[in-house]
């Protein structure tokens, strides 16, 4: 190279830059003619995808994700609780999605993201919809006694595609989850299993033990170009085009719900199908990622109890 | 709402676990609970560059106590502000819900706003404010689970992450707590010696200038005791400012690479 491209190319980076910022939308149009993201990954990827479980060891269940730059960490905390009336046999679990200011620059400490309520309900809805866990396994004493989940997701780090990321934070996390050994009284007083056991003769002994799972909800949040469709978009991304569908299933693709909040492009049907295919080999790929990450932590209890 | 009798299971739990007397945070052989000399610090780990999404970042582990740290910024300070000649350090302190071994509630708390004013302090006097005049750095801190001396590992955390955003300071701050049990100096205490402490002392400084930027003390305290505690302090920064500062170099190397 001569001095003389040399200094062109230094040039190039400078106005590269530039480009980027005065131009968004004609920087990705760029990259996605070549079919690649500016992040350097195929049109139709996601994120590469990271979950590791139990990392909290004040959370009775709790989960760290990573998708690409955008971190979530999920922790369960249990209460016990006196179970409605209506549903005796039931416990709850309360869902709180939660950005605090280190996450972007756009959070102020002490006035709530608009994004925090929106994907609180919306992990609510899933794990409502998938019945991903039964309530009734919350169960300590009918009537008396039941567990009163806390399920808070931290971002730590904002990089777009909250939902995906939170949503499965909370899955894991509640994977992770353990109930921990008690002793119930006749009168439904719960105590930890270590307690004296002489004052109170008629204890009942209640195992520990991991909830039953049923159907696991994912989330993949397509960024909708009318000419593209990029599964998983960057924070760049979804500021870039605006448009968002989000498709919820479970792994193996049954559809939950969608979400397509406005934007400026139009969604047409086959658009949306599309969406669903990705969702649907999104959910395979999940799926192992999942599966590796809680049966690892399934092997350390093992390990542990013997 | 039926569920809100909620009986405190993780209280009792807590107390189980956490109500014994000094005699057993220490063995007459001088090893505490985790296994450590009564002038040993735990097990720290450090790292820049966090938080992506943040101007600069950090996070730190120490013993079961871990924190993250953004800083934004410099950047337009609120409208509502008066006009200063200097910058604006902003700096705010939370806890997660599950730093505690009971859940701590959503909104800010006393300590929280107690702390934000430390650190604020703390930082004050290594920032060269007059290098960003009339615009705002932001110190936003995590607890992400809280194991004792949350506020000295908030301070060199804080502190490292100024430097990770390339905010010009006078020095690096690191800290230290050093908790007092009877006649035992215990440095860098744990969750279960600071709550059973019959006093407390806090050191921050900027080491390689040998100046004390902030200092507390609770409790009852004799001459010797106070003088014997603070050089413990003091040697234990002057250490914790090399990893910090090690720290720094390895996050420079690793992007020249």
């Amino acid at each position: 190279m001569t001095e003389h491209e040399h200094a062109a190319s230094v040039g190039e980076d400078v106005e590269l830059e530039a480009f980027r910022r005065l131009y968004p939308l004609e920087f990705l149009e760029k990259f996605l003619k070549d079919g690649v993201r500016p992040d350097g990954r195929p049109l139709g990827r996601a994120r590469s995808t990271l979950i590791s479980v139990g990392s909290l060891p004040h959370a009775e269940g709790s989960a760290m994700v990573k998708l690409g730059n955008t971190t979530m960490l999920a922790g369960v905390k249990l209460e016990v609780m006196t179970p409605s009336v209506d549903f005796p046999d039931e416990g709850r679990i309360v869902v709180d999605f939660q950005m605090p200011a280190i996450c972007s620059p756009h959070v102020r400490p002490g006035r709530q993201s608009e994004l925090e309520p929106v994907v609180s309900e919306q992990i609510r809805n899933a794990l409502s919809s998938s019945m991903m866990v039964d309530l009734r396994e919350l169960n300590i004493a009918p009537g008396k006694a039941a567990w009163m989940a806390y399920l808070d997701v931290y971002c730590l780090d904002s990089d777009g595609s909250l939902l995906d990321a939170a949503l499965l934070a909370t899955a894991a996390a509640l994977a992770d989850l353990k109930l921990p050994e008690v002793a119930v009284t006749d009168d439904g007083k719960v105590l930890p299993a270590s307690s004296d056991v002489q004052e109170h003769r008629s204890l009942k002994n209640i195992q520990s033990k991991r909830l039953k799972l049923g159907k696991i909800p994912m989330a993949l949040t397509c960024a909708v170009h009318p000419k593209y469709i990029l599964p998983d978009p960057t924070a760049e991304e979804e500021a870039i085009l605006k448009t968002t569908i989000t498709v919820l299933t479970d792994f193996s693709g049954q559809l939950f719900s969608l979400y397509k909040p406005g934007g400026e492009v139009l969604a047409s049907t086959s658009t949306v199908q599309d969406c669903f295919a990705l969702a649907k080999y999104r959910g395979k790929e999940l799926q192992k990622i999942f599966n590796n990450a809680v049966i690892d932590a399934e092997a350390d209890d093992a390990m542990v109890e013997d | 709402m039926a569920a809100s009798r909620v009986s405190s299971y993780s209280l009792e739990s807590q107390r189980v676990s956490l109500a014994r007397g000094s005699s057993a945070l220490i063995s007459p052989e001088g090893v505490r609970e985790d296994g450590r000399s009564p002038h040993e610090c735990r097990p720290a780990f450090l790292q820049t560059g966090a938080v992506n999404a943040a101007a600069g970042s950090a996070y730190a582990e120490f013993g079961q106590t871990k924190v993250i740290v953004s800083v934004f910024g410099p950047r337009e300070s609120k409208k509502a502000q008066a006009y200063s000649d200097i910058g604006r350090l902003n700096c705010n302190v939370s806890f997660a819900t599950f730093a505690g071994s009971v859940r701590g509630k959503a909104g800010q708390s006393t300590e929280e706003k107690e702390y934000s004013q430390m650190l604020y302090k703390g930082l004050e006097g290594a920032v060269a404010l007059h290098t960003f005049p009339k615009t705002t750095v932001d110190v936003f801190a995590l607890i992400l689970q809280s194991g004792g001396g949350d506020l000295p590992v908030v301070l060199s955390c804080a502190s490292l992450a100024l430097a990770d955003a390339g905010i010009v300071m006078y020095d690096l701050v690191s800290a230290i707590s050093l908790s007092r049990l009877d006649t035992n100096l215990l440095l860098d205490a744990t969750l279960g010696e600071e709550i059973n402490q019959d006093g407390s002392l806090m050191l921050a400084c900027m080491a390689s200038r040998n100046e004390v930027t902030q200092l507390l003390l609770t409790g009852e305290w004799s001459q010797a005791n106070l003088s014997e505690g603070l050089k413990l302090c003091l040697d234990a920064c002057t250490k914790l400012a090399g990893l910090m500062r090690s720290t720094l170099k390895e996050s420079t190397s690793n992007i020249e690479d």
